[in-house]
């Protein structure tokens, strides 16, 4: 990230991602309240507030999930303070019980809610269409095709939302949010922040039987006139042609469309509508569109949500019109649109010869044949790699006394257990849901049910599970894997950090005093790189005949590296001292560190460049024949 | 004009930094350019690329499969995972180090057969079936040559700062190194720079076009 660019003053052009330029266009509308919880693609809109908050005068929390990040900013916006958050579709279905009720009862200041749609499920556990959430809320929703544009809809956002008193959905998709070019920055005026005084400014934000009957209609007049202000927004703009054929498409689409038509000799040779605000639709423009074309082509990733749209509204217009989409066929609902899928079904409307992609495609598999995968795997050092091995033996351990288990995964860097070399995991489904899963199981299985989740992901949606195991007395073991940031998403802080947004000083939560006070029998702490010992206290954890939980806790090994160099702490790393290794490899087996490599001749050993000196392996040899590197023995 | 180039690599090898440097030095004159990025999840060791696109005439953020003009391989086995983007008989710059996933370690160990790593060698071979416009970069020795292993990213700038059809000025390239990486690295970062340049001239302008 480059930073002073976002900072900047001056109006010039800058290169920016797509998260920069919704900051950028956040900071240049003088927002004034922020709050978040990380998750990828959105991510860098919260790094990049947080490394510009002792720049600006804005207020910002780090939250312990999406929903009470939208409650914070709702909080701003009833106190008609510009307020904005950011967060996956995902997160979304978290905070929507608050969206809901924020449709109904609206807002005084402006609030922008920035929902990312995560389309191919680059780092997502579904592919989920978060487009449905404004229909079904009431609430408008713009959508960016590009950083600029992604820039001038946040700023436009919170216009629309003070003149309407609604709050504002920005949905993007993983292609904007990580995509970059160049986003032209305008200078800007910002205000010191204000306390501001209720009793000015009260009004009633309920919302409940009659009173949601009344609101209701309001919220249907309020749509209505959003939809006549969207008919002539700048964010919807249509490119004439000489031509029987039309396309309507957003977000993304929009720049593979103009790729599709450059490749195919098409350029202005076709009508496009691109539409900026997906909801609510300006249905007079897209009539007016379609009234004297012959053939349509509706290019959206996912589902067919305007596709469906434009068939309603050209059965009243032009009822001939054929229309190409997802529903003919010619698209798919599934997986992200890329240059060249679009290239191919513009291709076959209009008759022209679709470029040989297949056929490249399939000559470039022959050459990847075996070609090693590249999962994602836990960094070197990292310490759930260490907590995993433990547990592992203390697994093996109670098998052999005739103790099976149920492995309940969760969403956090620990997810990856799913994947090759280790695969083991029975369930990996959405925050929170391994300990929810737990309660259920563990009435219905004759095995004792494990579940894993992560510092971040307990604050996040663990606790009230747990407490619900508690107060049933459902029995199961919990495995909390402290690192004391959000890892996954790039180590953002937490309740479990002692710091907080901005880099300033916070209060660390601690995980064993919420289980100790919720009464939880069984609770011990460990150093996760302490595996020796830890077998046993995992194992105990495990034949214990009622709710047990394990905090195994050591810091990411990223964020650690980051601590360790700030402070000029050195990174001493290992190395397999082989006149002593008869190779048994147990160093690798269950490992899997990436900083292992063998040689010609099956020996192992440690790259030096990305050993994070953590030390673990070294334990685990039975042959002490790993050794830190400079220190002699 | 266009220029597509594919990068490709490996978490923690600074591919973001190298699209950056490129992206401020097209923004301060005034040349477009689009990307599009995938950073993986936030750990190291997966699999990491970056599509690039320069010039007026491009628009979405992924080059269509078949139009990269250059493929950049941080780590030699990514050149590979990527092909089906580069043109036929497009450039290659590929970093000569591998780094062995811990799954192809983990199945050596695991089996009882004599199975190897995937090589270098392979990668060549099969590259070649593509293209014949290879350069293979010792990247990790010039970057420990300029004093700084973490500099192999920016070795790769230098090789790609002196091909003929790569539009923008050494002299911009390294303003913008010098706004991007930290103070004490700047040297270092520079000087691996030049070393990545120099030897693009000595090892792949015989068979390439490139600046004067």
């Amino acid at each position: 990230m480059v930073l002073k660019d976002v900072l900047t003053k001056e109006a010039r052009p800058a290169f920016m991602l797509g998260n920069e330029a919704i900051v950028r266009g956040a900071l240049e509308a003088d927002v004034k309240l922020v709050a978040f919880y990380p998750g990828a693609p959105i991510s860098e809109v919260l790094d990049t507030f947080s490394a510009a908050l002792n720049e600006f005068d804005y207020q910002m929390e780090i939250t312990s999930n999406e929903k009470v990040a939208l409650e914070v900013c709702a909080g701003g916006a009833f106190s008609g303070v510009r307020s904005l958050t950011a967060m996956k579709s995902v997160g979304t279905n978290v905070a929507s019980d608050m969206l809901f009720v924020l449709g109904y009862t609206g807002v005084r200041g402006g609030l922008v809610i920035v929902m990312a749609d995560d389309p191919h499920a680059h780092s997502s556990q579904s592919e989920e269409d978060g487009r449905f959430f404004a229909p079904n809320s009431y609430i408008p929703m713009l959508e960016p095709a590009s950083p600029q544009e992604a820039k001038e809809m946040t700023k436009r956002a919170f216009e629309i939302s003070e003149k309407h008193r609604v709050p504002v959905i920005i949905r993007t998709v993983t292609r904007v949010n990580h995509q970059s070019g160049i986003v032209q920055l305008k200078d800007f005026v910002r205000q010191d922040f204000k306390k501001v005084d209720w009793k000015d400014l009260q009004e009633k934000y309920t919302t409940l039987g009659e009173i949601a009957r009344q609101r209701k209609l309001q919220m249907l007049k309020r749509t209505q006139k959003l939809s006549e202000e969207f008919e002539n927004s700048e964010f919807n703009f249509i490119t004439k042609a000489d031509s029987s054929i039309g396309i309507i498409t957003s977000s993304v689409s929009y720049l593979h469309v103009l790729e599709a038509l450059k490749i195919l000799g098409l350029q202005n040779k076709v009508n496009i509508l691109k539409l900026g605000t997906t909801f609510p639709l300006p249905k007079n423009l897209i009539q007016n569109f379609i009234k004297n074309l012959k053939k349509l082509v509706v290019v959206e990733e996912l589902s067919p949500y305007l596709e469906k749209e434009v068939y309603i509204l050209a059965k009243a217009t032009n009822s001939n019109l054929k229309i190409f989409g997802k529903l003919s066929g010619t698209f798919s609902e599934a997986w992200e649109y890329t240059p060249d899928i679009v290239t191919t079904g513009i291709a076959l409307v209009t008759d022209h010869k679709v470029p040989n992609y297949r056929a490249l495609i399939a000559e470039a598999k022959k050459l990847k044949a075996d070609l090693p995968d590249r999962y994602p795997t836990f960094c070197a050092g990292c310490p759930h790699r260490a907590t995993f091995v433990a547990l592992n033996k203390a697994l093996k351990i109670q098998v052999s006394k005739g103790q099976n288990h149920y492995f309940a995964n969760d969403i956090g860097c620990y997810s990856m257990w799913i994947y090759p070399p280790i695969s083991r995991s029975d369930s990996s489904l959405c925050m929170g849901g391994g300990v929810g899963l737990a309660n259920g199981l563990s009435h219905v299985l004759n095995e004792r049910v494990v579940a894993i989740i992560g510092d971040s992901t307990f604050f996040h949606a663990g606790i009230p599970a747990l407490v619900n195991a508690v107060h049933n007395g459902n029995k199961f073991t919990v495995f909390v894997l402290d690192n004391s940031v959000t890892a996954m998403t790039g180590q953002q802080f937490n309740p479990s950090t002692e710091f907080i947004a901005g880099g300033r000083k916070g209060k660390k939560v601690l995980i064993e005093d919420i289980c100790k006070a919720i009464g939880i029998p069984f609770v011990e702490v460990v150093d996760s790189y302490d595996v020796k010992n830890n077998v046993e206290v995992f194992r105990r954890a495990l034949a214990f005949d009622g709710l047990s939980v394990i905090v195994s806790r050591r810091e990411c090994a990223l964020y650690g590296d980051r601590v360790k160099r700030k402070h000029r702490i050195p990174i001493v790393p290992f190395y397999v001292d082989k006149s002593m290794c008869k190779r048994p490899y147990v160093c690798l087996r269950s490992f899997y560190c990436p900083a292992y490599e063998l040689d010609k001749d099956r020996q192992p050993h440690i790259s030096l460049e990305l050993c994070d000196g953590c030390s673990v392996c070294s334990k685990l040899c039975p042959l002490n024949s790993i050794k830190r590197a400079g220190v002699k023995t | 004009m266009s220029l597509n180039v594919f990068i490709g690599g490996v978490g923690g090898q600074g591919l973001v930094l190298l699209t950056r440097v490129i992206g401020d030095a097209c923004a301060r004159t005034g040349i477009k350019i689009i990307t599009g990025e995938m950073y993986g999840l936030s750990q190291r060791s997966g699999a990491v690329s970056v599509h690039m696109r320069i010039g007026d005439d491009v628009f979405s953020p992924l080059i269509p499969v078949g139009e990269a003009d250059i493929m950049i391989a941080l780590e030699a086995i990514e050149s590979l995972r990527y092909i089906e983007y580069l043109k036929k008989d497009g450039i290659v710059l590929i970093n000569k180090r591998i780094m062995h996933p811990p799954i192809e370690t983990s199945k050596i160990v695991d089996s009882k057969n004599k199975i190897e790593y995937f090589a270098l060698d392979q990668v060549l071979s099969r590259l070649n079936e593509w293209t014949s416009n290879i350069a293979i970069v010792d990247a990790l020795k010039l970057a420990k040559e300029s004093g700084n292993v973490r500099t192999e990213n920016t070795v790769f700038l230098g090789c790609l700062s002196a091909l003929k059809i790569f539009p923008i000025e050494d002299t911009q390239l390294k303003q913008s190194i010098t706004d991007a990486v930290p103070k004490k690295t700047v040297e270092m970062n520079l000087k691996a720079f030049d070393l990545g340049r120099q030897y693009a001239y000595d090892s792949l302008c015989t068979k390439v076009a490139c600046r004067k």
